[in-house]
């Protein structure tokens, strides 16, 4: 559900969340993002740091500089000063992935559960190579950069090809770096060795985070995803990923970044020639949101 | 310069926070206990910073020990101030002041126990610990390899070096904090919370329930979150389908991940509440039930395995009051000498 008004809710006395909705949409995200430009170009005072994602802006602010209400007010003017989006700026990056990889067997096997990769086919009623073709068939669009340092958020700009599974009921203590693995409909990337709840299907031989900025790709910051940037997965061998690794680890890699700006009016009008998904219109959904 | 002879369990370089990762995904590190941490430069003379980011400067960066176990050796004349959790802590064999400001000469040793009471020591000394700052802070972020000393906890023969200093440390050392103000980390900890974006997921009773519990901390916790055993709450039936589609059954399961900055609680399935702590993640993907308040972040930090906790409601204004509170605690007038 997309909400009429973004709803603001207290974290506690420093931060904020602005939710404007309880599902997965990239349109209500490209709101999000320019929400956050028009934010970061003109932070109302007080304001520590901003954190978007997918269907929420978090704030983190100093409730000694200035109130919650005076926040409040200065961010409702900033949502209708943000408006509609028509254009956004989006980096376009080509993913090598490992599918179906022995370092996410080895940590189901450490966790006592099944070989994600089965799951996760299992799930979605699809064989382990329709998972991969399926994964590999269409851009993902990075709504929000969080979890762990360098860690993204991404979905099917598809949504006939978006699909995914659950977390794990309780999170992993450990995942090897550089992991694929779908928490619901999200797929991201675990950048480091850190605990985890996602379903791991895939490892890619590339840095998503760099702490000591040795690639080019890296100058500006350790972290490779920006929220706003199109991933495209290619499904790769386990002798290429061995290459690929091997140029990373030598500073050589190119990770070929293309800047370009993305159209979100001419998306959004395909995707809704496409029809809204029935399930987004449940009858039954009585949550209050209150 | 400082000498590590024994690491101990775990003890990194931390400052007050490196702000503005959270769209990086880069948590905030920095002291767990907050509060310790800026008393303890406060004494030594260290330039004041502010709460966990909220401030550019995150101010020196200490010594924080988890649990005990330190031995180091200075190799200069320092001024130093211990602070937070009581360790048992000797200098040259001799018991050595907490709270206080005091002059560690050149070859002399501190040694840390084991925590007494509390769970984590802070050691600051005039000038601040050396280490070149990363994306603005001098705090370790051990997970991710970065910040404080080569990005990882200390280990037996580093050599930290000191920042310059412009006092002269003979005349601040016997400074102290007003005794009153000395916090007691034992007993059951009373730990204030915000109500949560998530808490109307929960049922009625199971939002009293956690509120009522006396829950205590799993021995699996640390600085990225502090886990708390007790009863399994529950949560309202009537889950929409599209998001059971999206994320399965599990009503604890939130279809994506909102922002869960330092203090959020969430409560996987229903089973024991994660407060997020000043290393967690960004962002969470489970029902968030409340949000520990910023002061009381320092309460979570000492809290020994084991220990009892409970949460108390407050509102947004008392939140805001409370570290109003804390910020007039932490300054000269309540520094005697």
């Amino acid at each position: 559900m997309i909400y009429d008004q973004p709803i603001f809710r207290t974290m506690g006395d420093t931060a904020l969340n602005i939710e404007f909705g309880d599902e997965t949409s990239i349109v209500l995200n490209f709101r999000i993002l320019m929400l956050d430009r028009v934010i970061r170009e003109n932070p109302p005072l007080g304001l520590v740091e901003t954190n978007p994602q997918v269907r929420t802006l978090g704030v983190v602010y100093d409730p000694l500089a200035t109130t919650l209400y005076k926040m409040i007010a200065a961010l409702t003017e900033m949502v209708d000063e943000a408006g509609e989006v028509t254009e956004l700026p989006s980096r376009k990056l080509i993913i090598p992935a490992y599918y179906d990889d022995p370092w996410s067997r080895e940590c189901a096997e450490a966790f006592g559960v099944q070989n994600n990769m089965e799951y996760i086919a299992e799930f979605n009623d699809m064989t382990v190579p329709e998972v991969i073709e399926t994964h590999t068939a269409c851009d993902y669009w990075v709504t929000g950069v969080g979890f762990v340092p360098g860690a993204f958020m991404s979905y099917a700009m598809d949504p006939r090809l978006r699909f995914g599974a659950p977390l794990y009921p309780t999170p992993r203590s450990w995942t090897h770096s550089r992991l694929l693995n779908f928490g619901g409909t999200t797929s991201t990337i675990y950048p480091i060795r850190v605990p985890g709840g996602g379903q791991l299907f895939g490892r890619t031989p590339i840095n998503i985070f760099d702490p000591l900025q040795n690639n080019a790709v890296f100058a500006d910051s350790p972290v490779l995803a920006k929220a706003g940037d199109r991933h495209r997965y290619r499904s790769i061998s386990r002798e290429e990923y061995g290459e690929i690794r091997a140029e990373v680890k030598a500073g050589r890699y190119d990770y070929k970044v293309e800047e370009e700006s993305f159209d979100c009016s001419s998306y959004a009008a395909w995707l809704k020639s496409l029809g809204e998904p029935p399930e987004l219109r449940d009858p039954d959904a009585t949550w209050s949101l209150a | 310069m400082i000498e590590i002879l024994r690491e101990g369990l775990h003890t990194t370089v931390q400052d007050m926070g490196r702000r503005g990762g959270q769209s990086l995904g880069i948590p905030p590190s920095g002291a767990q206990d907050g509060f310790a941490l800026r008393i303890a430069n406060l004494l030594v003379g260290n330039s004041g910073s502010g709460p966990l980011i909220l401030r550019d400067d995150p101010g020196a960066a200490g010594l924080e020990i988890t649990m005990g176990g330190l031995e180091l050796r200075a190799r200069t004349n320092m001024l130093v101030a211990l602070t937070g959790a009581d360790m048992g802590a000797s200098c040259n064999s001799e018991p050595a002041p907490l709270w206080s400001a005091f002059l560690l000469r050149v070859g002399q040793t501190l040694g840390f126990g084991w925590a007494k009471s509390g769970a984590r020591s802070y050691v600051a000394v005039n000038g601040g610990i050396d280490v070149p700052t990363y994306l603005g802070s001098r705090a370790t972020h051990v997970s991710g390899r970065f910040g404080g000393f080569q990005g990882r906890a200390l280990k037996e023969g580093d050599h930290l070096h000191i920042g310059p200093t412009n006092s002269d440390i003979q005349s601040l050392a016997g400074r102290h904090l007003r005794p009153e103000l000395i916090p007691d980390y034992d007993g059951l900890r009373k730990v204030r919370v915000v109500r949560g974006p998530e808490a109307h997921l929960f049922t009625r009773e199971s939002e009293a329930t956690f509120y009522d519990t006396e829950w205590q901390l799993n021995p699996k916790s640390n600085r990225t979150g502090m886990r708390f055993i007790g009863p399994q709450l529950s949560f309202c039936p009537g889950r929409p389908k599209y998001l059971i589609k999206e994320a399965g059954e599990d009503p604890s399961n939130l279809v994506i991940d909102p922002g869960a900055p330092v203090g959020t609680i969430q409560v996987p399935s229903g089973i024991e509440p994660i407060v997020h702590c000043v290393d967690a993640p960004s962002i969470g993907g489970y029902a968030r039930i409340g949000t520990v308040i910023s002061t009381d972040m320092s309460t979570i930090g000492q809290l020994q395995p084991l220990q009892y906790a409970s949460f108390v409601p407050v509102d947004h204004d008392q939140a805001v009051a409370a570290l109003k509170h804390q910020e007039s605690l932490i300054d000269e007038s309540n520094i005697l000498h």
